[in-house]
């Protein structure tokens, strides 16, 4: 076959065609690789045979970093890695950190934990919505997508101070409580939320272009999904049950009542509508709790600086886009010896070239923002 | 206005003033020529407007609202900054074609204006082949394209300016067709008859004049003329989520400033075609109401053209901004699968329309 | 428009012709202020606010920058939002002379200030975008806010509408030197003026002190109750799949030399174990690919689901942890390889050197490549039978594995402390 030499990273054997392939520089400046992503494609005609994705274009240093700051100093770097979902991440490192210092935390604090996480989930999937409205083509859902999350940022920027990097939680609770305000602003943002969420279904799920453009595109089969890793909606779409909320609870998820949205073709419509399917679900979990919502303390006994018993402490958490684990490494003194998190989204890249393989550039497109990556997570 | 036989009071001057008539015959043509390009450019830029408006409202937004009274200024300082672009061309581009393209692309909607009849007497060319005239010309557009995709030597443009070569070669034949319809069911190819055919109440006009068939063609007409325009939803040829702007990713300053206009001045081609087509041209929408009928023709033909043309503007402008973009193959499929057999359907049926 | 740069040495000299060139000066900057077109380039967290400021609530169109432009070609603004990292600066720089003149620059955010949350201890992170391109205005904020970008909009409008033909749009200077410590500046500023007002306020306060020898200010600070927080232990949740005996019993049969990491391998013990703490065995090199493929393939573990390969260096040697999960039972086994640095490598040599190989679980994972493509790429292991072992977050030719405790690298800056 050809003796030319590939470019880096790709290596199927050339396929047997007369025509000539050639190769394609996707990012990192792209308006659709969701930030600095960098894909190298391998076209025949429009149609792909091969993505090779390169990373480190923002490559941060986070976990050397972290070596040399404290336990607390790095729940802020938590925010910056996957900025969508930066409340969940913020939980998850806390977690880590709870297992370390052998705390737990009250009632009231968990309550806040999951409802501010629950509506970042909400958040995220609106970002989702907007973006694969966006990357199909249909500019008007990008921007209604984000019309409903700057409610949620509003929420966010009274509670937390911040509307996209929190910085919120902390081992033992919150930073502090949430305001009188906030179960008011929930319950009315929910029911606005509802009344839209009937509008944006309409405006894409009953679209016929874009039930043509996504129904049987970018299939990932069961096997696939677990044997890539993928997690979250990527992984329930294919048909696997699996949520972290659900199958292994951390939180006060085992007291609340949600389905868990699964699918079965695991093309990217089915993504899609699990997406949308969560976003449901989420809106039943912050109903719940605003019904439960206790008073009491919201965190635990507060420490001037936190020191984790030497040992290694995992944690793993659900976040929008999948499972979000962190491994500490605890040696003496108050920072840590290694932290190392598992990004959903740099697994669940790993099968784009699975679903995208023999699929037109457009698909590509659409099947990357049905993954939902943030680059930041992968390249940390 | 004047070329052939339409008498126009300015004409009329002018062969008035100027005895020799091939003079008169130059300065009618320098006229009309001046005119068309005013009225043409002089649009685009409120187009472009008028387009960030709808879109921004559709969106739940506000659009320009700093330059002028609600940003009116807005396009006018945008085509002045992009005149003001430095321009360079990318090194490894063939400079002559890289440069023809954006000029090319500015010809053929300037010719189809040139076809189209604004009021009784306001037409610059009568020519008995209106309709394959436009049709032929029309096609030019594709060329600018593929020449400018190709000559950028960017993959993405390439990619850019194949898809558009596929997508406005397959739709020109169901745009030919459907003006061929028009073209059979008056019984002429000079767009001033289609319009006097036209002429009655609104009823008259070919989109309702024949049952359900008008206004299927109608509809044939809008969807490949969306293609025809390159707009969303069939814009796969800039497709700015996939090839970051398609055919025209390379250009910048003045030469991308032309692809700008030429996109709207397009538009007003294509939405005069289809008024003067579909919606009775320059007649009044008379509703057969003496009281009512009487008012409305003392407005100027003109204006009711104008207002049509604006009508059909907005309406591409509401698709634009609702519909997604369907993929390359798809777009092929709904052409030779559908939109074909269908209009050479609608052809028999309006065959056998006239014949009885 | 090098023709227009002519302009003013022709009419300036003809009487009323200043005010022509004026005149043209407030046309052409009138029309480049107001019609700034951005260019569609995010890295992080700030084009997410970027993106949130051309939406509906705030709206960029207002002022005429909604035209996100995806090709530099025909951009006018460079909003710089995120961080720039090494590898990223070519591609930014490449696009900054892609974007045809006159062109301006915003950067936004902290990490394009001075590298923000990044500065300190890191290898990777560009302190400043001023230092690649030159940068007409700045936002602070982590990320700014959409105000704030308006703001930075309409600072950068003000520059504009200053510019004149008379001295024409060029390209700035890119201040290519390293973010100055204004810490230590600060630090340093401060104490001076301390030292000042002590030497200035001595006499007087000598005085104060002799002529009111008891006084006590009356002035109480005031403090907030400080709270009472309870104090919880750590709850474990209930046991999810297999408990760690079985788990530990079900590989102590097939692999005897495989031994609990942290924990007493006796049965109480690990029974003992908190429940949210998955096993951590330690495991040879040799039969670590045979341990996983029988833990996978087995029906009573089936752990069929990688989580994570990563590492751990403690000075001496390496530890890679191989986390799997079974997605069906939910319980979760960590597998230890402890691998000794290689000690035959020269000193000088060690750090760009791969110190340590095992073998690649790629076979029975496809999860593994990226996994182990990051160890190999953050701790210099080499892995056997990898399918594309290079490097994944950080340049080809980037000297040193970043993650071993021994790494230094040129453009670390140390946080004072």
């Amino acid at each position: 076959m050809s003796s030319r030499k590939l470019p880096p990273g790709f290596r199927e054997e050339v396929l047997d065609s007369d025509t000539e392939e050639y190769f394609v520089n996707m990012g990192p400046q792209h308006p659709s690789t969701h930030g600095a992503l960098r894909l190298a494609l391998r076209l025949d005609g429009e149609t792909i045979v091969e993505v090779v994705p390169h990373f480190g274009y923002i490559h941060r240093g986070i976990e050397k970093q972290a070596e040399s700051m404290n336990y607390l100093q790095y729940i802020m770097l938590s925010d910056r890695q996957d900025y969508l979902t930066a409340i969940q991440n913020n939980w998850g490192i806390c977690l880590a950190f709870e297992k370390g210092l052998g705390i737990g935390v009250p009632e009231r604090g968990e309550f806040i934990r999951v409802m501010l996480a629950e509506l970042g989930r909400i958040a995220s999937h609106l970002v989702f919505y907007a973006c694969f409205g966006g990357d199909l083509g249909g500019q008007t859902a990008l921007l209604f997508g984000f019309k409903e999350r700057e409610m949620i940022h509003d929420i966010l920027d009274e509670v937390t101070g911040s509307r996209l990097t929190t910085n919120f939680f902390r081992p033992g609770g919150s930073v502090h409580d949430i305001p009188d305000t906030f179960i008011p602003r929930v319950t009315s943002f929910l029911e606005h939320l509802e009344k839209s969420m009937v509008d944006y279904e309409r405006f894409l799920s009953k679209n016929i272009i874009v039930l043509e453009r996504t129904k049987g595109i970018g299939i990932l089969s069961k096997e696939d999904a677990i044997a890539y890793g993928c997690s979250g909606p990527v992984l329930r779409a294919s048909g696997v049950s699996y949520d972290v909320r659900k199958n292994d609870p951390y939180g006060i998820y085992d007291q609340l009542d949600f389905d868990v949205p699964i699918t079965y073709r695991g093309d990217t419509y089915d993504r899609y509508v699990v997406r949308i399917a969560e976003i449901h679900e989420s809106i039943k979990i912050l109903r719940q709790c605003i019904k439960l919502f206790p008073e009491g303390p919201y965190r635990s006994k507060e420490k001037p600086s936190i020191r984790l018993n030497p040992g290694s402490y995992y944690s793993a958490t659900e976040t929008a886009k999948g499972l979000y684990a962190t491994y500490v490494v605890a040696a003496s003194g108050d920072k840590p010896y290694r932290i190392h998190t598992r990004g959903p989204s740099f697994a669940n890249l790993a099968a784009l070239n699975n679903m995208a393989r023999g699929h037109k550039i457009s698909d590509l497109v659409s099947i990357l923002s049905t993954i939902d990556p943030v680059i930041p997570e992968i390249d940390r | 206005m004047m070329i052939p036989s339409v008498p126009h009071p300015l004409g009329d001057w002018v062969r008035q003033m100027i005895p020799i008539p091939e003079l008169a015959f130059l300065a009618n043509a320098l006229i009309c020529i001046i005119a068309i390009c005013a009225v043409a450019i002089g649009s685009a830029p409120i187009l472009i407007y008028m387009e960030r408006k709808v879109c921004a409202h559709i969106q739940c937004r506000l659009g320009p609202m700093r330059l002028g009274y609600r940003g009116t200024l807005q396009t006018i300082a945008d085509v002045m900054k992009l005149l003001f672009k430095e321009v360079y061309a990318p090194s490894g581009a063939d400079k002559f074609v890289f440069y023809l393209a954006p000029m090319i692309v500015l010809v053929a909607p300037f010719l189809v204006l040139a076809m189209i009849p604004f009021d009784h007497n306001l037409q610059v060319s009568n020519l008995s082949v209106g309709i394959p005239f436009v049709i032929a010309v029309n096609g030019f557009g594709i060329l600018a394209i593929l020449i400018g995709g190709w000559a950028s030597n960017n993959k993405y443009s390439l990619l850019g300016a194949l898809r558009s070569g596929a997508q406005m070669i397959s739709y020109e034949i169901s745009f030919a067709l459907v003006l061929l319809f028009v073209v059979m069911v008056s019984g002429s190819a000079s767009l001033m008859e289609i319009t006097l055919s036209q002429s009655g109440t609104i009823l008259d006009w070919w989109i309702f004049k024949i049952p359900v068939l008008g206004f299927l063609a109608f509809i044939m007409f809008f969807i490949s003329s969306i293609a025809e325009l390159n707009r969303a939803p069939f814009d796969i040829a800039e497709a700015e989520q996939e090839l970051t702007g398609g055919y025209h990713t390379e250009y910048n300053g003045t030469a991308f400033a032309m692809f700008y206009l030429a996109e709207y001045i397009n538009l007003i081609t294509i939405s005069s075609l289809a008024s003067t087509c579909f919606l009775g041209g320059f007649f009044p929408p008379l509703i057969g109401v003496e009281a009512v009928d009487t008012i409305l023709l003392k407005v100027p033909g003109f204006l009711w053209f104008a207002g049509k043309v604006v009508l059909m503007i907005w309406a591409y402008m509401m698709v634009r901004w609702t519909f997604v973009r369907p993929r390359v193959d798809q777009l092929m499929a709904l052409e030779w699968k559908f939109l074909l057999p269908f209009n050479l359907l609608l052809l028999a049926l309006g065959a056998v329309y006239i014949a009885f | 428009m090098g023709i227009m740069n002519a302009v003013p040495g022709i009419l300036d000299p003809i009487p009323g012709g200043k005010h022509l060139v004026n005149m043209l000066d407030y046309v052409t900057n009138w029309a480049r202020a107001n019609s700034l077109w951005p260019l569609t380039y995010g890295t992080s967290c700030c084009a997410i606010e970027m993106m949130s400021s051309s939406m509906a609530r705030y709206d960029i169109a207002r002022f005429g920058s909604e035209v996100f432009r995806a090709s530099p070609r025909q951009a006018d603004l460079f909003i710089i939002a995120g961080t720039i990292t090494e590898k990223m600066a070519p591609a930014l720089q490449m696009l900054w002379e892609q974007i045809p003149g006159p062109k301006y620059a915003i950067a936004m955010g902290a990490c394009t200030i001075s590298g923000g949350p990044f500065m300190y201890d890191n290898y990777s992170v560009i302190r400043g975008a001023n230092t690649l391109i030159p940068v007409d205005v700045f936002i602070p904020g982590c990320p700014p806010r959409p105000e704030a970008l308006f703001h930075g909009l309409l600072t950068l409008r003000d520059k504009i509408l200053s510019e004149t033909f008379r001295d024409p749009w060029k390209e700035g200077i890119v201040i290519d030197k390293p973010y100055p410590d204004r810490w230590s500046e600060a630090t340093k500023a401060w104490e001076e003026l301390e030292k000042i007002k002590d030497e200035e306020m001595a006499e007087a306060r000598l005085k104060f002190k002799e002529e009111q020898p008891g006084y006590k200010s009356p002035y109480k600070a005031l403090r907030v109750a400080k709270e009472v927080f309870p104090e919880i232990p750590h709850q474990p949740k209930p046991l999810i799949g297999l408990p760690a005996n079985t788990i530990f019993s079900i590989i102590k049969k097939n692999f005897p030399s495989v031994s609990p990491f942290d924990n007493d391998p006796s049965e109480p013990a690990l029974m003992a174990r908190p429940s949210d703490m998955p096993l951590d065995v330690l495991v040879s090199k040799e039969e670590y690919v045979d341990l996983i493929q029988f833990l996978k393939e087995d029906p009573r573990t089936h752990l069929d689901y990688l989580i994570d390969v990563t590492a751990v260096d403690w000075i001496g040697h390496f530890d890679v942890i191989t986390q799997l999960m079974s997605i069906e039972k939910g319980h979760k086994l960590f597998i230890r390889l402890s691998l000794p640095k290689d000690d035959s490598i020269p000193e000088e040599n060690r750090a760009t050197s791969l110190l340590a190989a095992m073998p690649s679980i790629y076979h029975l994972y496809p999860a593994a490549e990226w996994k182990e493509r990051e160890v190999f790429d953050m701790f210099g292991i080499h892995f056997e039978n990898h399918p594309d072992e290079r490097r994944l977050f950080v340049d080809e030719d980037f000297k040193g594995y970043p993650l071993r405790k021994d790494f230094t690298h040129p453009h670390i800056l140390k946080r004072p402390v």
